[in-house]
């Protein structure tokens, strides 16, 4: 079952996209088109996060976080310009979980949803990913095929999670490196094909021949 | 008070004194008194006269210069006439008046111009978080839409959208640089969060210009404030992809060095002449390179840099020859907050 994000925001164009960007991250969203009803809406929907603009009509965000707060423990971004540290804090003491600026990397935002939500709904299934039988276990940093096992290293261990969660579509050389250079890992086209070759050593070395296949000027794909 | 102009300036009160002298003189001695007497009587009348305008010359010149030696140490001297007591002479009190009005007024212009100056600020800076509300609408549909537009589009488009940040930051900082009692926190921060956020905040620059990154990370912490380390480092970044060279290449490491812990930004750039170093803090200066046409510098950047970093007490240097620059943010580390916390 998706995770539900309820979406505090007045602007229209950015409500939009956000809700764009989070459906497409497979999450289930719903924003707030009536903000005389926001409290209601929240009862109604349980959404598992909240992300709050500060600036609103009615009521800002700030006294909403406190009305949140008086009845659910909802873990609650703030999204928002306004970047003096009076807000920051304001919003921290108020019951906020986390506080991000505009304009946003999208990137780090889908990154603080998943730890926030990761942290406060807790599940005990490991994460592991699998495709043709090829099982990566995130936590452990491995990849295992026919009970055997390799280790990755954190470069390879993201480019395989980017490729697993792409698989079957041709991921293109440009993303992969900004997916890395989003997870600090300031990796060049060269060192990508480097990590690349790397990694398919260590595949065929477990059997895997042929798992990454190289779509000429387009990218990689995982045999699917 | 000089002696000479005080004399030149008691000239008529001597004439007068000299004239009224020669006939007093004239009388005495055409009433027949002897020519002894006269001189006697003349040279009480020099002593008296002498001895009062030195009296009077000695206590004007003590009290001037205890006006003027109030004035100095006052740090703000346009209040002297608040400060000092009200003249006894009339010709004075009429300057006192004057100096009070005068202040007064003066008092009433700053205060507008403050006013004006704290309206304006305040403006800018909602300004400036309105503009944010656009800018990131536009990142997202730029985001989102990325299968349907063609790549190149997309990709500069988002360089574009970072340099409007950007411009738009600076405009933020150097509003609040000017009043920064309440716009920044100091507290402990992990040095290189800071690095791996103004590196996401320039990843399309970076990756437009194949800049090579090379963080060697370390847990090292200290005491700043996030967001105007972020700039800093924002400028610096900037700046070596300006300057670059044939394979652009920017380190970022730390090292601790005394009661310091120093956090060094390196790149294989064009350099800074010689000459030039001692100066590209100033305000509005732009180097030789700088002044490039295709760069257009404006002097600003680097100016803010400093002013902020004197206001977070970071030491920053820079050193540089024609195939590299490094700049040091040097943090003191401080032992007694670290007591404190034990």
């Amino acid at each position: 079952m998706p995770y539900r994000i309820l979406i505090i925001e007045d602007d229209i164009t950015i409500q939009t996209e956000l809700r764009t960007l989070l459906t497409g991250n497979h999450y289930d969203v719903s924003a707030v088109t009536d903000f005389s009803e926001t409290i209601q809406q929240i009862t109604e929907q349980k959404p598992h996060l909240i992300l709050l603009d500060i600036k609103l009509p009615q009521e800002s965000g700030f006294s909403l976080c406190s009305k949140i707060r008086s009845f659910s423990d909802v873990p609650i971004i703030f999204v928002t310009s306004c970047s003096t540290d009076m807000d920051e804090l304001n919003s921290i003491m108020l019951g906020g979980d986390a506080f991000i600026t505009k304009p946003y990397h999208t990137a780090i935002l889908l990154a603080k949803i998943a730890s926030l939500l990761k942290k406060n709904y807790p599940q005990s299934e490991r994460e592991v990913l699998e495709c043709n039988g090829a099982v990566l276990h995130l936590e452990s940093g491995k990849l295992e095929y026919r009970s055997l096992q390799t280790e990755l290293t954190r470069t390879e261990l993201k480019i395989l999670y980017y490729l697993f969660q792409h698989a079957g579509s041709i991921c293109a050389r440009a993303d992969l490196v900004e997916y890395l250079w989003d997870n600090q890992l300031y990796v060049d086209d060269n060192t990508l094909s480097v990590n690349i070759n790397r990694i398919r050593e260590k595949l065929s070395a477990i059997g895997l021949n042929d798992f990454i296949r190289t779509k000429h000027r387009q990218g990689y794909m995982l045999w699917s | 008070m000089e002696l000479k102009t005080y004399w030149k300036q008691s000239l008529p009160l001597l004439c007068v004194h000299i004239v009224c002298m020669a006939a007093l003189a004239v009388f005495l001695l055409l009433s027949g008194n002897s020519a002894d007497s006269v001189a006697f009587i003349l040279s009480i009348w020099a002593v008296i006269l002498t001895a009062y305008l030195c009296k009077a010359y000695y206590s004007r010149k003590i009290y001037l210069e205890k006006l003027l030696e109030l004035t100095r140490q006052l740090e703000e001297r346009y209040l002297i006439s608040e400060i000092m007591e009200k003249p006894d002479r009339i010709d004075d009190q009429i300057y006192y008046q004057i100096l009070k009005m005068a202040g007064k007024s003066m008092l009433e212009q700053i205060a507008s111009v403050k006013c004006e100056r704290i309206e304006y600020k305040e403006y800018i800076e909602q300004w400036i978080h309105e503009i944010k509300t656009p800018i990131t609408a536009m990142k997202l549909i730029c985001e989102n839409h990325r299968p349907e537009m063609p790549k190149t589009l997309t990709k500069e488009l988002l360089l574009e959208l970072e340099r409007t940040n950007r411009f738009t930051e600076q405009a933020l900082y150097y509003a609040r640089s000017e009043h920064t009692e309440k716009d920044y926190s100091v507290r402990e921060i992990r040095l290189f969060d800071v690095v791996h956020q103004a590196i996401a905040e320039n990843k399309h620059l970076l990756l437009n210009y194949n800049v090579r990154i090379d963080v060697q990370e370390t847990e090292a912490t200290v005491y700043s404030d996030e967001k105007w380390l972020c700039f800093i480092l924002n400028q610096m970044i900037v700046n070596a992809v300006k300057y670059r060279s044939e394979e652009p290449q920017l380190r970022f490491f730390a090292a601790q060095s005394g009661g310091n812990m120093i956090l060094n930004i390196a790149d294989n750039g064009i350099g800074i002449v010689e000459s030039e170093l001692p100066r590209i803090f100033e305000k509005g200066f732009t180097g030789k390179n700088g002044r490039n046409a295709s760069q257009n510098a404006t002097g600003i950047g680097l100016y803010l840099c400093r002013r902020l970093c004197d206001k977070l007490g970071i030491g920053i240097t820079v050193t540089s020859s024609d195939h590299h620059t490094v700049f040091q943010l040097c943090f003191p580390i401080d032992d007694f907050i670290r007591e404190v916390q034990g």
